[in-house]
């Protein structure tokens, strides 16, 4: 379109946009385009941190294709990943249908639920890892007692590693689905349901085939977000499992992650090339699973 | 926000032919429904309560079975013990959380460098992010398209990729250990960038092009009228990244080396790998209390913009 505009008034005019541009992308540029570019790079290499890098090609990824604990880590997250995300997105569909009045016992159901979101995240790990406590002294073994049954040694037993994982993501992240569904629940009709039970529809009909359909994308938003997340998980591994200055997952690396590994990898034993492949296959978990969520796919479009 | 009064369970409306003893069976049928959640909350508030009551009970006491479930004797020493002395003389006094760093005005140092940082952080980024969502969204330059495009992939990469070549140029730079380390890779947040300029498209050009009609410049414009313009999503981002950079761990725990500038996060998981008895678990209790007091007032005060900014995040993507 030919502008009416003098050339120097819309040079000046461009120029204060990209100079309103230019924080943003310097800073984007700087730290997440160029490590990017350069974390790939590092991938195929043998940097140390100290030493020049050394160009392996795609032997970091040969080895972590042989990598026990790595494959270890890979099956540890993909437990920990289908059981929080199914078990948690089912709680908070179930949490935001039983408490989504406007009433004060539903107001505060909802509060308690959500206070793990705006609790301290350190915080909590530092509490579960002393209601776990090995010993009767610990809230998990009192309780036991009462039971009959004996101490469990919470954290030091492998098998119970992911599920205490799993527990405490439930527990911590529900509250926060539960927020998203009650705003999804409100969003619905009225007169659906109005219609529906004039039709006679059962209350389980009008949950079929009004709710859930209507909540999907809800629905869709939980899941997906709830799946990067929990692929990214660090902290619980690394405040409640560790056992000693230099491990990361916990005992025999029963609830090693992909994280917790590429800290251990990255800054325990400083093989920042290695860690880098590993950052590397996260990337493109996460990579394939965000194509998967329509929020980007939906914003090309608006543009 | 205010949400319709609607439940699928138990209708909270019932249609007004019903007899009265059909909705009271339906209103018991529907606390019955909720008998499970309503266990599932004794499972919320009791790790809460055991925190809470961990703080206010002596080191004695906490290494006492079975547990004590009201502190037999209540005490604020787990924050600070006048008794506690260095030789370790006086048994059963352990240092309360305030006595526990060796740095300069001990644990209120790390609710400083948290409070520093993520108002920082906070502040910063949403001006920088909402300056080129502005122009993302309301200027017609070449590129701008191109640029959105990238930052939407952007989106897709995990932090934790660039984790390492970060740690680098931070070394590189003579920025580890420093504010300047947390704050500034901090700044450039796609996520909000995208959601501002979604939110920026949604509202009609009129008011720029009437400011632009009466000589106001981009700067002017955006401080006086696309700022104000932007404020509820500028609400809803701002408790992200408070929440986000308040808890914010993996990045702190690789770039701090000294004790002074660990971030609340960092310095609590430090006292957790030195002190593992029983009888400790009230000081670092206390911390963990005092490291989430400021996130739980925020959130009280502004409990409205939480859930709505939620909702508006999660609905709107």
């Amino acid at each position: 379109m030919a502008s009416p505009i003098p050339l120097r008034s819309r040079l000046r005019r461009y120029g204060t946009s990209y100079a309103m541009l230019l924080p943003f992308l310097a800073l984007f540029a700087g730290f997440l385009i160029w490590p990017l570019a350069n974390s790939l790079y590092l991938s195929f290499t043998t940097f140390d941190g100290i030493n020049p890098a050394a160009f392996v090609g795609l032997d970091n990824f040969r080895q972590l294709a042989e990598d026990d604990r790595f494959r270890h880590a890979l099956g540890n997250t993909g437990l920990y990943v289908v059981g929080s995300v199914v078990i948690g997105t089912l709680l908070s569909l179930g949490l935001a249908l039983a408490f989504n009045g406007t009433g004060w016992a539903h107001r505060i159901m909802r509060t308690v639920f959500f206070l793990p979101s705006v609790t301290s995240s350190i915080a909590l790990m530092l509490m579960w890892k002393w209601v776990l406590f090995p010993s009767d002294v610990g809230l998990a073994n009192t309780i036991m007692h009462w039971f009959g049954g004996k101490d469990v040694a919470w954290l030091a037993t492998p098998g119970l590693a992911i599920p205490i994982l799993v527990m405490m993501s439930v527990w911590g992240g529900m509250g926060y689905g539960m927020v998203l569904y009650v705003a999804g629940l409100g969003a619905i009709p009225q007169e659906y349901y109005e219609a529906a039970r004039i039709d006679g529809a059962s209350t389980w009909a009008q949950f079929r085939h009004i709710t859930l359909p209507l909540l999907r994308p809800v629905t869709t938003y939980v899941v997906v977000t709830g799946l990067i997340g929990a692929f990214q998980v660090f902290e619980a591994v690394y405040i409640v499992f560790q056992t000693g200055a230099n491990n990361v997952g916990g005992v025999l690396d029963s609830g090693l992650m992909i994280v917790p590994y590429l800290y251990d990898q990255g800054f325990t034993h400083f093989k920042l090339g290695y860690a880098s492949a590993i950052a590397w296959v996260l990337f493109l978990i996460i990579f394939v699973l965000s194509l998967v969520n329509l929020r980007a796919g939906r914003a090309m479009k608006e543009l | 926000m205010a949400v319709a009064p609607m439940d699928t369970i138990a209708p909270v409306q019932r249609p007004r032919h019903r007899t009265v003893s059909g909705g009271r069976r339906s209103r018991i049928n529907g606390h019955l429904l909720r008998l499970p959640f309503y266990l599932l909350s004794l499972t919320m508030i009791a790790p809460f309560y055991w925190l809470l009551i961990t703080v206010f009970k002596p080191p004695t006491e906490l290494a006492r079975t079975p547990p004590s479930f009201v502190p037999q004797s209540p005490t604020f020493a787990n924050f600070y013990d006048p008794e506690w002395t260095a030789e370790g003389v006086n048994p059963g006094h352990l240092q309360g959380i305030f006595q526990r760093y060796q740095v300069d005005f001990g644990f209120w140092r790390f609710l400083f460098n948290s409070l520093v940082i993520t108002t920082t952080i906070t502040v910063v980024s949403l001006l920088i992010c909402s300056l080129a969502a502005y122009v993302i969204a309301k200027h017609d330059i070449k590129g701008r398209r191109t640029i959105f495009l990238l930052i939407i992939a952007s989106m897709m990469v995990p932090w934790q990729t660039t984790l390492i070549p970060n740690y680098v140029i931070m070394r590189n730079l003579g920025w580890l250990d420093s504010y300047a380390a947390y704050i500034i890779p901090a700044l450039a947040k796609a996520f909000v960038l995208f959601f501002l300029v979604q939110f920026l498209q949604s509202i009609p050009n009129e008011l720029i092009q009437a400011a632009r009609v009466d000589g106001a410049g981009e700067w002017r414009i955006w401080w006086k009228i696309v700022l104000p313009l932007l404020r509820p999503a500028l609400a809803a981002m701002s408790i992200f990244i408070v929440l986000a950079e308040w808890n914010n761990f993996l990045w702190p725990l690789i770039i701090v080396q000294s004790d002074e500038m660990a971030n609340l996060p960092v310095a609590l998981a430090r006292l957790n790998s030195y002190f593992a008895g029983p009888d400790h678990q009230g000081a670092i209790m206390a911390g963990g209390l005092i490291a989430s007091v400021p996130t739980i007032v925020f959130f009280l005060i502004f409990q409205k913009y939480f859930t709505r900014g939620i909702a508006l995040s999660g609905l709107k993507g």
